[in-house]
C-alpha cells in the first residue's frame, strides 16, 4: 500500500509535467496539473491511512 | 534574487549619474528637465573638497564627511578622476547590497532562536531540554551540510546574479535536453566553496540561503518532537540540507528547470517562489509531514476510538515571545530577498516588508477569530500559529502583490492553518505537536498558489524575471499562465519532494530507527536522550500515566 501511494505521488507529478509537453493550449496544462495535484494528494491520503491500518493506539496501546 | 533574473542596462549616461551624485545643491528638478552634461575629468578637479583643517576642527553637522575627498583615487598623483569616480559609485552600489543581504541574513539567522522558543513552548517540560537542542543544532549539522553539498547543487548554476557582482564563479548547471527543452537539475561548482568559489560575492550568496535552508530543517524538528530520536534527526537533517532542499531551490532559484517554465512554455514568468513559501516551508512542512508519518504520535495523543487527546504545551509566554521574533526575523526573510537595496526595482523592498507585517497580523487575526467563534476564547497558540501562517504564505509573494492583496492572502492563510490543524489531527491522524505541517507546509502552498492569483504587474525587478520580460502578473490581473507555472511548482512540491523526504527517514528509520523507546518517551527524552533535564528543580510527571522523572537517576 505505501508502495501504491509512492507511485500515486510521483505519477500525479509526471501528469502535471507531462501536460507541459503534452499540449500548449493553456487550459489543458491547466486540467492536467489540477489533476496531477488530485493523484499526488491521493498519494498522501493513501500512505496515511497506511499508517492509520496498523496504528498501535486501535490495539489499545498507543506505541506503534 | 534569481539566477536566471536578469537586469536592463538603465538608461541613464554616466554622467548623468555624475551629475546627480556629485552636484548635491543642484535642483533635482533641473537635472530632471534639462538634456545630462557631460562631465570631464576638469570639472572634477574644481570640486571643492574641505581642508585637513576644517577637518581637523571636526564636522558636528555632518557636512564634511563623505565628499569627493574620500572617493578612492587609483593615481593619487593624477588627482580625481571620472573612471575613480564611476568605479566608486558601482563599488557602492554592490557594497549597499552585500550589507543588506548580509544584515538581512543575520535577521534570519535570529528566527532560529524564534523558532526554538516555539516549538519548546509548544511541548511538555519533559522534553524541554531536547527540543531546544534539536532546534540548536539543527543550525550546525544543516549548515554543515550545506556547506558540504547543498549550497553546490542548489546555487552552483545561478551566475547572473547582478544585485551581489555577478556571481561568475557559480557557473556550472547539470541540464538534462528533453523534448527540444533543457532542464535544469543541480548546480556543479561550489562544493566546500572551495576553488573559484571562494569569491566574496558567493560568500553573501551561501550566508543568506545557509539561513534560510536552515529554517526549513527547524520546521521538521517542531513535528516530531517529543519522540524524535536525537541520531536519526541529525542524520535526517543531514538529508534534508544536502540533497532534499538544495534540489528543489536549484529548481526554483538555481535557474533550474520551475524557473525556466517561462522561457521555455512560455507559463508566465516561470515558477516564481519571491522568499520561499515553497523552498523553504513547503519543503520544510512536508518533510514534516513526511517524519512525522514514519515516526507516529506520541503515547496518549489518540484513544482506542481514533479520537486525539489535546497534549498541552509548557509555556505559552515562550510561545508567544518566539512568535513575535520570528515575525522581527521575517523583515529579513522577506525583504532581504531582492539580495539588494540599490539597483533597479529594489527599492521595492519597502512594499515588501509591509506586504509581510500586513499579513502576519491580518493571519493572527482571522485565526484568532476562527477559534473565538468556534471555542469561544481566542487560543494563544493559534493567534500564534496565525501570525505564522500570514508570514508563511506572504513570503513567495511578498515582492509582487499590492497591500490588499497581502492582507487578503493573510487572513486566508490564518483561517487555512486552523483548518488544517484540524484536519491533519483529526482525518489524518498525524500528531504534530506545534502544528508545522500546517503553518509551513499548507499555508507555504497556499502562499505559492497566491503568488499566481495576486500577482498585480507591478514589480519590475529591473526589467524581467526569470528570463522573461515583463512584471509577474498573477491570474486576478490577467495572466493565468503565471497560476499554471505556480501549480506545477505544487505539484512538483507535493509529488517529488516529499516523496523524496518520505525515502530518505523511511531510510533512516530502517538502519537507525527515527523513534525512542516507550519508556523513553513517558519519561520525557531530556534524561534519556541529552543526559539532562530541562528544568531540574521541578519534579516532573506526565498527566494520566503516574510516570515522573527520576531525577536522581
Amino acid at each position: 500500500m505505501q508502495l501504491l501511494a509512492l507511485m500515486l505521488l510521483v505519477g500525479g507529478w509526471m501528469i502535471a509535467v507531462g501536460g507541459l509537453v503534452a499540449s500548449d493550449a493553456l487550459a489543458v496544462r491547466l486540467i492536467l496539473a489540477s489533476l496531477g495535484l488530485a493523484t499526488s494528494l491521493g498519494g498522501i491520503a493513501t500512505l496515511t491511512s497506511s499508517y492509520i491500518q496498523n496504528a498501535s493506539w486501535k490495539k489499545g496501546g498507543a506505541l506503534r | 534574487m534569481r539566477a536566471s533574473r536578469t537586469r536592463r542596462r538603465d538608461g541613464w549616461c554616466a554622467a548623468a549619474i555624475l551629475a546627480v551624485s556629485l552636484g548635491g545643491a543642484w535642483p533635482l528638478h533641473a537635472a530632471e528637465s534639462s538634456d545630462p552634461v557631460p562631465i570631464t575629468t576638469a570639472d572634477l578637479k574644481g570640486i571643492p573638497t574641505p581642508s585637513a583643517d576644517d577637518l581637523a576642527k571636526g564636522d558636528p553637522a555632518g557636512s564634511l564627511t563623505g565628499t569627493a575627498g574620500d572617493i578612492v583615487m587609483a593615481d593619487p598623483k593624477a588627482g580625481l578622476t571620472i573612471a575613480d569616480v564611476v568605479n566608486q559609485i558601482g563599488q557602492n552600489r554592490i557594497a549597499i547590497n552585500f550589507v543588506w543581504t548580509l544584515v538581512t541574513g543575520f535577521l534570519v539567522m535570529f528566527m532560529q532562536a524564534g523558532f526554538a522558543l516555539v516549538e519548546t513552548g509548544l511541548c511538555r517540560a519533559k522534553n524541554a531540554n531536547h527540543t531546544m537542542m534539536m532546534n540548536f543544532m539543527v543550525y550546525g549539522f544543516g549548515m554543515f551540510a550545506y556547506w558540504v553539498m547543498g549550497f553546490a547543487i542548489q546555487q552552483g548554476g545561478s551566475a547572473g546574479i547582478t544585485n551581489l557582482g555577478g556571481m561568475a564563479p557559480l557557473n556550472g548547471e547539470f541540464k538534462l535536453s528533453l523534448f527540444g527543452k533543457d532542464w535544469g537539475l543541480f548546480g556543479t561548482k561550489g562544493f566546500f566553496l572551495s576553488g573559484s568559489s571562494y569569491d566574496v560575492g558567493v560568500m553573501v550568496l551561501f550566508l543568506f540561503q545557509m539561513v534560510f535552508m536552515d529554517t526549513a530543517t527547524t520546521i521538521v524538528t517542531g513535528a516530531a518532537a517529543e519522540r524524535w530520536k536525537f541520531v536519526a534527526f541529525a542524520i535526517s537533517t543531514f538529508f534534508l540540507g544536502a540533497i532534499t532542499y538544495p534540489l528543489f531551490g536549484n529548481w526554483a532559484w538555481g535557474g533550474g528547470w520551475l524557473s525556466q517554465l517561462g522561457a521555455n512554455f512560455k507559463l508566465g514568468h516561470g515558477y516564481c517562489d519571491f522568499a520561499g513559501s515553497g523552498v523553504v516551508h513547503s519543503v520544510g512542512g512536508l518533510t514534516a509531514l513526511a517524519v512525522a508519518l514514519i515516526i507516529g504520535p506520541r503515547i496518549g495523543k489518540y484513544n482506542r476510538d481514533g479520537s486525539p487527546n489535546a497534549i498541552p504545551g509548557h509555556d505559552i509566554t515562550m510561545v508567544l515571545l518566539g512568535c513575535f521574533i520570528l515575525a522581527f526575523g521575517w523583515f529579513g526573510f522577506n525583504p532581504g530577498s531582492t539580495l539588494g537595496a540599490s539597483g533597479a526595482g529594489n527599492l521595492r523592498i519597502s512594499s515588501v516588508a509591509v506586504n509581510t507585517m500586513l499579513a502576519g497580523a491580518t493571519g493572527s487575526f482571522a485565526a484568532i477569530l476562527y477559534m473565538w467563534i468556534r471555542f469561544g476564547k481566542p487560543d494563544a497558540s493559534m493567534s500564534g500559529n496565525g501570525l505564522l501562517a500570514g508570514l508563511v504564505a506572504i513570503t513567495a509573494p511578498s515582492g509582487f502583490v499590492n497591500t490588499v492583496g497581502a492582507s487578503i492572502i493573510g487572513f486566508a492563510a490564518g483561517f487555512f492553518v486552523c483548518l488544517s490543524v484540524e484536519f491533519v489531527e483529526r482525518v489524518l491522524k498525524v500528531d504534530d505537536p506545534v502544528g508545522a505541517i500546517s503553518v509551513h507546509g499548507t499555508c507555504g502552498l497556499w502562499g505559492v498558489l497566491s503568488l499566481g492569483l495576486f500577482a498585480d504587474g507591478t514589480s519590475n525587478y529591473g526589467g524581467s524575471w526569470n528570463g522573461v520580460d515583463g512584471s509577474v502578473t498573477g491570474l486576478f490581473y490577467g495572466d493565468a499562465g503565471q497560476f499554471v507555472a505556480q501549480l506545477i511548482g505544487v505539484c512538483t512540491l507535493v509529488g517529488v519532494i516529499f516523496t523524496l523526504s518520505y525515502v530518505c527517514n523511511w531510510i533512516v528509520d530502517v538502519f537507525v530507527g527515527q523513534r525512542v523507546s516507550a519508556e523513553a518517551e513517558l519519561e520525557g527524552l531530556d534524561l534519556p536522550e541529552m543526559g539532562a533535564l530541562g528544568y531540574p528543580e521541578f519534579q516532573l510527571v506526565t498527566p494520566g500515566t503516574g510516570h515522573s522523572v527520576d531525577v536522581g537517576r
